[in-house]
């Protein structure tokens, strides 16, 4: 069985679309699998991936319930990272809060990458008087300090998780615009886009079938790199009362609440921090590795 | 041909590139020897024929490994010299002109300061001499306005005088080899004549040792005094220039040659159908 | 064949901003013969072959496809009727399609059925075996990925194929390959090629007339046999071939 499986993924000579992908999906994972770091932040992004799934199992301690009792004390047998202001477990909070960072941070990825994706790849291939206008409309976003727009979105749209997410992804999107736009403009001179304009397909089907995909690899980095921006948008939200709201275990909402005791019980921001820090390593790492395989010609 | 030790002496010269998925033999035990003469080596792409030159000048990227029974510059054995020995060779002794001057020139400082720079790596002078020999060499390679080429950047010379400034580069510290690799495969065929005829004169008024490597078989004949001719990491065959276009001798030729010879259109013998070059997996051996 | 010419040519103009590319170009193909340009770099030869192709919109002057005039955008239908194979077979490809796409997609453009057959039979034409049909193209040669560049141009039928330096990329026995597989497609299909290259022999070997031009102007057009006999009438066209015809030594 094995031996079969091997043979038809490495095999020189595919008999139908699907196998073509596979073999190079394959060659692809040995190409990620060779390189060290790439290794490792995928087992980081795995492991938050298990953390957020099986959390109820994994957690020790109810994370929203609170134990005055037990407030602001040191990590023990009982409470493995220590506990917070209001007695709740934080090893507990910190594991729930692995869904509300994957959540943040893929549901702004998975809205802001297709977007720039798209308002790039167009006004680079496109060029003239509609790169102009995307390129205009893309400035007015990125103008704004990021932070100081997603709070007017979110003053406008009312507090919560939500409107957070919605909030960061508005100011989220020029960047990706921007990298997709100077690959297509590189892009487009190719011999094989112009050999696709003489068989006479149109611009859309140019830019969605052809321009797009050779703009994935910068775009896939870029993603990754931003994830701990992401992360630290919404703590900074939180912070202000505007984006988690409380018991929610978010990381971001947990570091600004634990500020205040910094010095004395370090536990309580210092652990979501680490979290955080260890995500966002994961996510690049990945990034990077992704994109060398992925760049491979 | 002088009788003295020759230039350049290589036995059995290996080049191997060490990958995941097994060893790349680019040069398969090569051997020859140069003199103060022309030596075309003519090859398609794969033969091994750059890895030669590369390998001559210790420009081996890492992970290529370099090995020969012997490799050695008028004696001296290049292999057991260390690593800094070899690099003084190189420039002074022996030198390179690369296939197009827009990559191989350092596209932010001039021309006339490179040439002036490698002056200066190899000779003790000061920056007045070695400007003053910049404007005579690139006077030597025909450049018309030496002062005025001096303050241009690469981008701003044509090919052609790119070739010439890269020429004029690697012959002012006065070496006894030089290494050309494809020099005029990028230039305009009119363009071409001029390098060659440059080319021509300063070797033979210097009483330089050449290898010219080309993919162009007649361009090669026309211009050195042998030939050999590489396949895939190994030499099919060497031969005197002349040769290759004396009939009486075709009977002599290797068939990787005459399928090369044969598969050219010609100007003056038009041809139904190219003749294609059957390969011999008996060659690869 | 009818005796309309399959391309007319006249008065073509190209500038780009201040650079005067092209300079009142006039030429005609007759149907089915295959014709020659050849220049030196900057003699605007590609810049012809790219307008003629409609990539370049640019120009002023009238180009005739069968008689009809065309206008600055073409049509699919011309695009159906005209084709181009690249210079670079390592740029005239897209990295992530495999080769069963790239000849996929002319057809599913134009809407043309029968996918699955038409490809088969366009990799047998063009030599390349029915197993490359899923390969893409870093699994490839540069003389493969030509072939597979020929295919896709052919695909659609076309009765005009214009070529740009197809062979200058590629080593001499691969370049003997394609040209003897252009040729034979040429004669099966009665094709009209135009062949644009610096190389005088591949030109002299595989066109009928050519044209020599040098900064943007026509300067000689003129038979094959005319190359062969050493014959040209202007001085550039004379310079030209001497050039051509290698180095000779003085000191030998």
């Amino acid at each position: 069985m094995m031996t079969t499986w091997s043979a038809y993924l490495r095999s020189d000579a595919p008999t139908s679309r699907r196998q073509a992908r596979l073999c190079q999906l394959w060659r692809r994972w040995l190409a990620l699998r060779g390189n060290p770091l790439a290794v490792i932040g995928l087992l980081i992004v795995l492991a938050l991936l298990a953390v957020a799934m099986f959390a109820p199992l994994i957690a020790t301690h109810d994370p929203i319930a609170q134990n005055l009792d037990q407030r602001l004390r040191p990590p023990s047998a009982a409470a493995w990272l220590g506990t917070d202001a209001l007695g709740r477990d934080i090893f507990s909070r910190i594991v729930h809060g692995a869904r509300v960072t994957l959540a943040i941070v893929l549901l702004v990825v998975v809205t802001v990458g297709p977007i720039g994706l798209l308002i790039g790849a167009s006004a680079g291939y496109l060029g003239g008087w509609v790169d102009r206008a995307l390129m205009r409309f893309t400035d007015v976003f990125l103008a704004f300090p990021r932070l100081v727009l997603a709070l007017a979105f979110v003053s406008a749209l009312g507090p919560g998780i939500v409107n957070a997410i919605i909030a960061i992804a508005l100011t989220a999107w020029p960047p990706y615009a921007r990298v997709a736009r100077a690959e297509a403009l590189v892009i487009r001179s190719a011999d094989y886009i112009a050999a696709t304009r003489l068989l006479g397909a149109s611009s859309w089907r140019i830019v969605m079938r052809h321009v797009v995909p050779m703009c994935m690899p910068s775009l896939i980095v870029r993603t990754t790199l931003d994830m701990a921006g992401i992360i630290l948008t919404a703590a900074g939200l939180g912070f202000l009362g505007l984006g988690a709201q409380p018991p929610l275990p978010e990381w971001g909402a947990m570091i600004s609440a634990g500020r205040e005791q910094i010095f004395d019980q370090w536990w309580v921001a210092t652990f979501p921090g680490i979290a955080i820090c260890v995500v966002a390593l994961g996510f690049n790492l990945l990034g990077d590795g992704l994109r060398d395989v992925m760049d491979a010609k | 041909m002088s009788n003295a030790a020759p230039l350049l002496d290589v036995a059995n010269l290996r080049v191997d590139f060490p990958t995941p998925t097994g060893t790349v033999h680019a040069v398969r035990g090569l051997s020859f020897t140069l003199g103060r003469e022309r030596l075309g080596i003519v090859g398609e792409s794969g033969s091994g024929k750059s890895m030669t030159g590369r390998a001559i000048l210790d420009l081996i990227p890492p992970p290529g490994l370099v090995t020969a029974d012997r490799l050695a510059y008028r004696g001296q054995n290049l292999l057991s010299m260390h690593r800094t020995e070899r690099r003084h060779l190189r420039g002074r002794r022996m030198s390179m002109v690369l296939q197009d001057a827009k990559f191989s020139l350092n596209p932010v400082a001039t021309v006339g300061h490179q040439i002036a720079e490698a002056f200066r790596v190899h000779h003790k002078a000061n920056r007045r001499e070695a400007r003053e020999r910049t404007l005579s060499m690139l006077e030597a390679v025909q450049i018309r306005e030496p002062a005025h080429v001096y303050d241009l950047y690469p981008h701003e010379v044509s090919g052609g005088m790119g070739q010439r400034v890269m020429i004029a580069m690697m012959l002012i510290a006065e070496p006894d080899i030089l290494i050309a690799d494809e020099p005029t495969s990028a230039l305009d065929v009119t363009v071409q004549l001029q390098i060659l005829k440059i080319l021509d004169d300063l070797v033979t008024r210097r009483g330089m040792g050449l290898i010219f490597i080309s993919h162009d078989l007649h361009l090669v004949r026309s211009f050195c005094d042998r030939v050999m001719v590489m396949y895939a990491g190994k030499a099919m065959e060497t031969m005197p220039a002349a040769e290759l276009t004396d009939a009486a001798a075709m009977a002599r030729r290797h068939a990787y040659t005459l399928g090369l010879l044969g598969c050219l259109p010609e100007l003056e013998r038009p041809k139904a159908k190219l003749a294609t070059l059957t390969r011999d997996p008996e060659w690869l051996k | 064949m009818s005796t309309q010419p399959a391309i007319a040519v006249s008065h073509l103009d190209v500038r780009f901003g201040q650079a005067h590319v092209v300079r009142d170009v006039s030429f005609h193909v007759r149907d089915g013969e295959s014709y020659g340009i050849v220049g030196e770099s900057g003699s605007g030869k590609s810049t012809v072959l790219r307008v003629l192709a409609g990539l370049n919109q640019d120009w002023s002057g009238t180009i005739d496809i069968r008689g009809a005039p065309q206008p600055k955008r073409r049509d699919k239908a011309f695009h159906g009727a005209v084709q181009m194979v690249f210079q670079d077979p390592y740029g005239s490809l897209h990295p992530k399609k495999t080769i069963d796409d790239a000849l996929a997609e002319p057809l599913s453009i134009h809407g043309i059925g029968g996918t699955d057959a038409r490809i088969t039979r366009a990799l047998d034409e063009v030599g390349l075996p029915r197993s490359f049909r899923f390969r893409y193209p870093s699994q490839l040669s540069g003389g493969q990925r030509q072939r597979v560049a020929i295919a896709r141009a052919l695909i659609l039928e076309p009765g005009i194929l214009l070529l740009d330096e197809p062979t200058s990329a590629l080593d001499v026995s691969i370049q003997a390959e394609v040209l003897n597989l252009l040729q034979a497609l040429r004669v099966e299909r009665g094709l009209t090629y135009v062949l644009v290259s610096h190389n005088l022999a591949v030109v002299a070997h595989m066109c009928e007339r050519l044209l020599v031009m040098q900064l943007g102007r026509a300067v000689e057009e003129m038979q094959a046999r005319t190359l062969t006999a050493r014959a040209p009438q202007t001085e550039y066209a004379r310079q030209l071939l001497l050039a051509s015809e290698g180095f000779s030594r003085p000191s030998v």
